[in-house]
């Protein structure tokens, strides 16, 4: 059997690159990739002609937003890259301690952007960025401070991350992807493992997106946690739900290739209860009316995957992980 | 060339009962239990290579195993909360033996060999409480359960036999579960720790970590050759806490806890579900199949990088570096140089490698 393997894998029988994986990459992945990239260089360049939070805003959400379009892909480069690039969640409430350590401190890294990669990833990317230019706490910066001058470090070093994972992609991980089953890729060893990849950080994405995006801020019924929302500051917490579900559902139909009826049922109905959905910081959850439209639209986001599930993993035969599903 | 047949003919014909050494069955350096494609449970033995020497059946899902030192014989653990072993003939599949735990008794997963294949030894917990117990069972005697000790905690996990031969080291995982289910009750006052015991079952040493550390079970345990023992852990407080998840412990000095950067122990999602010191004893890795990740670290505790492969659980030394193996059937070579892959079984490997 083993033999057999072998020698399909000689003859090139084995492992061809998928098309799925292909489209999946072409159409959805690296584009966005290129997006994010091309956002944050902009994001960048209006930290540098000014640093204050009207003038860094703008920039700052059409970065955020051109994230999210690969924001729940924890493969290859983003495993651990995306963590820097958006930290969250932050349990133990790091990004906050880090940035007032550095602006009492007056750490002269925050001159240094290439020595800010250094920095821990608390510091580092949009959220920390978020709360310099969000929170009143720190927001309340002139020209010339210190905190200018971090504004710029946090966004320079953000648009070279950006850069950085987009070629680590483009140029290596896409090929890992794309030749998976082949011989000496020791993180794909058939071409189906690829395909499952990609589909496992669908659900995971949908899962992240209800259990925590939502999950956090509604917290128990007793005791809501408004302050755990994502982005909640800049009053992106809702928007990045839909743009999460928005990319799940374009990955979705690049990894299939066919018609996909009840996962854009699902998207749509997840668009439909965030209508509802009053505060777009998610703050409502504090209100019993408020958490139960919140509370409805976690379920349109479950309700997705599960779509997806259907649609995609079953007729493909995947199941959940043997060992990651046990606990012991 | 002696067939095998011919060859068992000769045992019998010499009136020996058929206990045939490891050679008989490929000589596998390695046991693994797996899921075959058709949904039944199997127990593999394994070469150096990545490849299968033998296969038996299970009836049911196992967990950890323990291979005989010297005879083709393997006993396969049932999953937590455990209410069979077997003793299984690796030549011929056939079950030789079916333990049961005594009443109001669970097996937990793991158990080891000692005193030269001449007593086993399974980690177990009283249902009612998750009190952590060693059963001692007589091998000669056809696996007669001869008594117990206390293993020093609660709800221990894995142990092992220290390189002096006379000392056992057991990780009391500190949560004490539901006697029906794997529910766990105590969580806010969970307290694991490492007990080192003699062979006449007194407590030689324990090893508690800071109380910060208390909601982190210490389950998994690896030993080097010089007594330098591994623990892997599971965390069991809030997530994104990002706790270290390794510890390594010389007997009689204070325990040294190796981190990774804080990206790269967020990415193992708090849980280690494997560990093994590799073949040349320079490094100590663990595996996480909730994070696809394998992280590698310096015998000081330093961090040197990671792997990532989906489900990877399954983790032993091989020549100086790793196997690993995982759920979607790969066997994968880590050495210093970087992963390979070794194999690929149609088959999900379980939690676990058992090294021969």
């Amino acid at each position: 059997m083993r033999r057999l393997a072998v020698i399909l894998l000689a003859l090139g029988l084995a492992g061809p690159a998928r098309a799925d994986v292909d489209a999946a990459l072409d159409r959805h992945i690296l584009p966005a990739f290129a997006g994010f990239a091309g956002a944050a260089e902009r994001l960048a360049d209006a930290a540098v002609a000014d640093c204050r939070p009207r003038a860094v805003a703008p920039a700052y959400q059409a970065a955020f937003d051109a994230w999210m379009a690969v924001a729940d892909l924890h493969i290859g480069p983003s495993e651990t890259g995306g963590l820097s690039i958006a930290f969250w969640p932050d349990a133990r409430g790091f990004t906050g301690r880090v940035l007032s350590q550095l602006i009492a401190d007056e750490d002269p890294v925050a001159f240094d952007p290439l020595g800010y990669a250094e920095m821990s990833i608390a510091a580092r990317g949009v959220l920390a960025l978020e709360m310099m230019v969000f929170d009143p706490a720190y927001s309340h910066y002139d020209k010339g401070s210190y905190a200018c001058a971090l504004v710029r470090a946090i966004a320079l070093d953000l648009s070279r991350q950006a850069v950085a994972l987009e070629v680590a992609w483009r140029d290596g991980f896409a090929a890992t992807l794309r030749s998976a089953g082949g011989a000496g890729n020791a993180t794909y060893l058939t071409g189906d493992e690829a395909l499952r990849a990609l589909y496992t950080q669908l659900l995971s994405g949908l899962e992240f997106t209800a259990d925590q995006r939502l999950g956090r801020p509604m917290g128990s019924f007793e005791q809501p946690r408004p302050a755990r929302a994502e982005a909640w500051r800049s009053g992106r917490s809702l928007r990045n739900v839909l743009l999460s579900v928005d990319a799940a559902q374009a990955l979705a139909h690049t990894l299939s290739g066919g018609a996909l009826p009840q996962t854009d049922a699902a998207a749509a109905r997840v668009h439909a209860m965030a209508g509802r959905v009053g505060d777009p910081g998610l703050q409502g959850v504090s209100e019993p009316q408020g958490r139960l439209h919140v509370e409805l639209l976690q379920q349109a986001v479950r309700a997705m995957r599960a779509a997806i599930e259907a649609e995609i993993g079953v007729p493909l035969g995947i199941a959940p992980g043997f060992n990651s599903q046990d606990g012991d | 060339m002696t067939t095998r047949r011919r060859f068992l003919a000769t045992l019998l014909a010499a009136g020996a009962t058929p206990r045939l050494g490891w050679a008989a069955v490929g000589n596998p350096a390695f046991l693994a239990a797996a899921r075959a494609p058709d949904g039944g449970f199997a127990l593999y033995g394994l070469d150096q290579t990545g490849g299968v020497t033998f296969r038996v059946p299970l009836p049911a899902r196992g967990h950890a195993g323990a291979g005989h030192p010297a005879r083709a014989e393997a006993v396969a653990f049932a999953r937590r909360p455990g209410q069979f072993a077997l003793v299984l003939d690796c030549a011929t599949g056939r079950v030789q033996h079916h333990l049961a735990p005594p009443e109001g008794r669970q097996f937990n997963g793991h158990g080891v060999f000692v005193n030269g294949g001449t007593l086993l030894m399974t980690s177990e917990q009283r249902a009612g409480d998750s009190r952590g117990l060693i059963g001692l069972w007589d091998v000669a005697a056809g696996y007669r359960r001869i008594g117990d000790w206390d293993s020093g905690g609660i709800g221990p996990h894995d142990l092992r036999l220290m390189p002096d031969g006379a000392t056992l080291v057991i990780a009391n995982g500190g949560i004490a579960t539901d006697p029906f289910d794997r529910t766990k009750l105590n969580i806010p006052t969970m307290r694991p720790n490492l007990t080192y015991l003699d062979l006449d079952g007194t407590i030689m040493e324990q090893v508690e970590l800071d109380a910060g550390l208390w909601k982190n079970s210490i389950r998994h345990l690896a030993i080097r050759a010089d007594g330098l023992v591994g623990f892997a852990m599971q965390w069991e407080g809030e997530e994104g806490a990002a706790p270290p998840l390794l510890g390594l412990h010389r007997r009689g000095e204070a325990p040294v806890l190796a981190e990774a950067p804080l990206g790269d122990e967020l990415a193992m999602k708090g849980y280690a579900g494997s560990i093994a010191f590799s073949g040349d004893g320079a490094e100590v890795a663990i595996t996480s199949p909730r994070g696809g990740r394998l992280h590698r670290f310096a015998e000081d505790g330093a961090f040197l990088g990671a792997v990532s492969r989906a489900d990877v659980c399954g983790l032993a030394a091989r020549g100086g570096g790793f196997l690993a193996s995982d759920g979607l059937g790969g066997l994968i070579a880590v050495t210093a140089q970087g992963a390979r892959p070794l194999g690929h079984v149609d088959c999900a490997w379980d939690n676990h490698i058992v090294t021969l």
